[in-house]
């Protein structure tokens, strides 16, 4: 079975990334690279990948001769996907633990609350191979 | 360079997607059959993946010993990741040009779902040069292939 684990942040949330102490940017980078080896090297990473930062974000739509009409401007509560794994495992709980090990990525604390770890959200979808069931009934 | 495309929804949207009427939801899917297979010739798809639906999702965080805590209940307006395309093209235009095509996929009565496409660029393979010197992480997190 396979699931995509998600990391999503408003544009703040980039924001407060981009402005990481150098040292913390090296532990995430460095603990990042044992987790996806760990994955490789285990058989369960189908595919990562990571995104351009939201100020590169695009919202693409057809006007009405079809040609794109693009538009960068977002609510402020707007979840971006920063980036995400494919894993292939037996179970969704398996799932769910590699998630809370990407969860527990270290971080300097948050932004204006010194001293509290709350650990990054990962949100864990199945992915499906073709079009779901229901709606190709 | 690549470029994902991404389509995303509220559980409201998923729900009025799901009344469509049978021969609509068929005909969307042989529209994009028919572009997935146009962009393999042309060489521009590298991954397309459709995602279950929002109705699945769990969001999880490490609790304090590294035990996942898994959560389902998310804000109403919350927008969820239905499906993305991964191409390889020239120019960000061109990228563009294909998520119009996807945004001017058929819906009811076969107009156009106009349906907004968010675009950006991969930035996997390129981060390994990325300078951490100084300004912070431009680029994005690392993730090696």
């Amino acid at each position: 079975m396979k699931y995509i684990l998600m990391m999503t942040g408003t544009k703040a949330d980039f924001d407060w990334y981009a402005k990481w102490p150098k040292k913390d940017l090296e532990a995430q980078f460095a603990f990042m690279h044992d987790f996806n080896k760990d994955l490789k090297d285990s058989g369960r990473l189908v595919a990562a990948e990571g995104l351009a930062f939201p100020d590169q974000a695009k919202i693409v739509r057809a006007g009405k001769d079809g040609e794109p009409i693009t538009d960068g401007v977002f609510p402020e509560s707007k979840e971006f996907l920063a980036g995400y794994w494919i894993v292939d495992v037996e179970s969704a709980e398996e799932a769910y633990r590699i998630a809370a090990r990407a969860s527990a990525a270290p971080h300097p604390p948050r932004r204006g609350q010194l001293g509290t770890q709350e650990n990054q959200p990962i949100e864990v979808r199945q992915v499906m191979s073709g079009p779901p069931e229901e709606l190709l009934r | 360079m690549k470029y994902i495309l991404m389509m995303a929804g509220t559980k409201a949207g998923v729900d009025v997607y799901r009344a469509w009427p049978n021969k609509d939801v068929q005909a969307h899917f042989a529209f994009l059959n028919g572009l997935n297979k146009e962009l393999r010739e042309s060489g521009e798809l590298v991954a397309t993946q459709p995602l279950a639906g929002p109705d699945e999702a769990k969001v999880v965080r490490a609790g304090k010993d590294g035990a996942p805590i898994t959560d389902g209940v998310f804000p109403e307006a919350k927008e969820f990741l239905l499906g993305y395309w991964i191409v390889d093209v020239e120019s960000p235009e061109r990228a563009y040009e294909i998520a119009a095509r996807l945004s001017a996929g058929p819906g009811p009565g076969g107009v156009p779902t106009n349906m907004p496409i968010e675009v950006r660029q991969i930035m996997t393979g390129r981060t390994q040069e990325m300078d951490i010197e100084g300004s912070g992480a431009k680029m994005e997190r690392s993730k090696q292939k």
